[in-house]
């Protein structure tokens, strides 16, 4: 296998974006809530290198409304990517804003941004609010992916209740072109997630999943007890993504861990390169 | 009587890697004006290292080996299982590198050498080693330098 995407990643410990704008120290200590010293960019471009991957998707969240802070804005996500042809930029928008569609379209459109990214939990919201119609449409007709936050949510103040796959449905069934991802294996509510992307070839599932023990030891449990290997690699192959929830957990210890599983070489195409490949049109 | 504390980041590219950091601490040294006293090196981390050995690749290899295999990153069955392995609330993520926290303790955190004639005084194959068991990552070393300058001494 050559090289691959980290679908799922914050760049919330990059030092040289902290320097220009103070405001994101407080986002991520405060609001995602990580405690990890920062690091220069070099070290997250390094930490692709060692988990052999080329490319990253950053993921900025929306949360000014419910937490008085953007965990970086799109203008950030931008600037970012501008730094490192390995990062793929997504947006975020607040689905209550009276302008969310429009900043979609902004971000898609002249910022260059490749995907929305939604955060049921952080940004209080339900996934199949009939107001989030008009959003949806409009990721559809931009063709980009929408990955959601869902299952367990780690921050304080976040409810579980906003991420059970179940919310989905109705955003799967009734906007077939639309690609969407449920990030983190959709934890604990692993089976139901499956069953939405057994059902609905528009719905992926990205590995970023790990809420005890250790990478190697969670993965095993969700994706070969919880759900038997066998589902993912016969029945799923095509819309599983490899993501890590850097800097949660380190790329290179959630590579290791997928790689573990028992995975065909195939699959593990599938699920490092050429599934995330599909989900951004064919880029990078 | 001189007292200077120097900071340096030093930036590990592997998840396990022996870097020789031996100028700098010579660095430190000489910028110190120091010519009698005592140099000490610490790493501010505790999943990376600091110690001396024979400056010789193959060592450096046998090094990092043999500390995985007293204290593996993949936790031992059993009763030496690693408790580590749960949620720090304070970091917003799973602990579950146990085993490196361990090999920088087998390791030490610091090491000293006396300076003579504004030198640090070691043995000839010794070399100082930054030890990163956990990378990449960009990490903080502090070296101190403490004692009195000597005139018509080099440093």
């Amino acid at each position: 296998m050559k090289g691959g995407i980290d679908f799922h990643t914050h760049p919330l410990l990059v030092r040289e974006m902290i320097e220009r704008h103070p405001e994101l120290e407080q986002a991520a200590r405060k609001t995602f809530y990580i405690g990890n010293n920062f690091q220069p960019l070099e070290i997250f471009l390094r930490e692709l290198d060692i988990s052999g991957l080329d490319h990253a998707v950053v993921l900025p969240i929306d949360a000014a409304r419910t937490r008085g802070a953007m965990v970086y804005s799109n203008e950030q996500i931008a600037e970012l990517c501008r730094m490192s042809d390995r990062l793929i930029g997504f947006a975020s928008v607040d689905p209550r804003r009276e302008a969310a569609v429009e900043l979609l379209e902004k971000a898609v459109r002249e910022l260059g941004l490749q995907g929305l990214k939604l955060a049921p939990a952080m940004q209080e919201f339900y996934p199949d609010d009939p107001n989030l119609t008009a959003l949806y449409r409009k990721a559809e007709e931009l063709g980009v992916p929408i990955l959601f936050h869902a299952g367990m949510s780690w921050e304080p103040g976040s409810r579980l209740k906003y991420g059970h796959p179940m919310r989905f449905e109705d955003v799967a069934a009734e906007f077939p072109k639309l690609k969407i991802v449920l990030a983190h294996l959709a934890w604990p509510w692993v089976i139901d997630a499956v069953a939405l992307a057994l059902k609905y070839p528009n719905l992926y599932l990205d590995t970023s999943a790990l809420y005890f023990d250790n990478p190697e030891d969670f993965l095993k449990f969700a994706m070969r007890h919880q759900v038997p290997l066998t589902v993912f690699e016969r029945s799923l192959r095509h819309q599983i993504v490899f993501g890590s929830n850097y800097p949660r957990v380190e790329i290179k210890n959630m590579a290791r861990a997928v790689r573990a599983l028992g995975f065909s070489d195939e699959c593990l195409e599938l699920i490092f390169r050429a599934n995330a490949e599909e989900l951004l049109g064919g880029r990078p | 009587m001189i007292i200077k504390l120097k900071h340096y980041e030093v930036r590990s590219r592997k998840d396990m890697e022996m870097i020789d950091v031996t100028g700098l601490v010579e660095e430190a040294v000489a910028e110190s004006g120091v010519t009698d006293g005592i140099v000490f090196v610490m790493t501010a981390h505790t999943s990376s290292g600091l110690l001396v050995t024979e400056g010789i690749e193959c060592l450096e290899r046998d090094v990092l080996a043999h500390l995985e295999r007293l204290a593996p990153k993949r936790p031992p069955e059993g009763v030496y299982g690693y408790w580590h392995n749960r949620y720090l609330d304070y970091d917003g993520r799973l602990g579950f590198n146990a085993g490196d926290h361990l090999k920088s303790i087998l390791a030490g955190v610091s090491c000293f050498f006396p300076i003579a004639d504004g030198k640090i005084v070691r043995g000839g194959r010794q070399r100082v080693y930054f030890v990163e068991f956990d990378g990449p990552l960009a990490r903080k070393m502090m070296v101190q330098v403490i004692g009195e300058r000597r005139e018509g001494g080099e440093g």
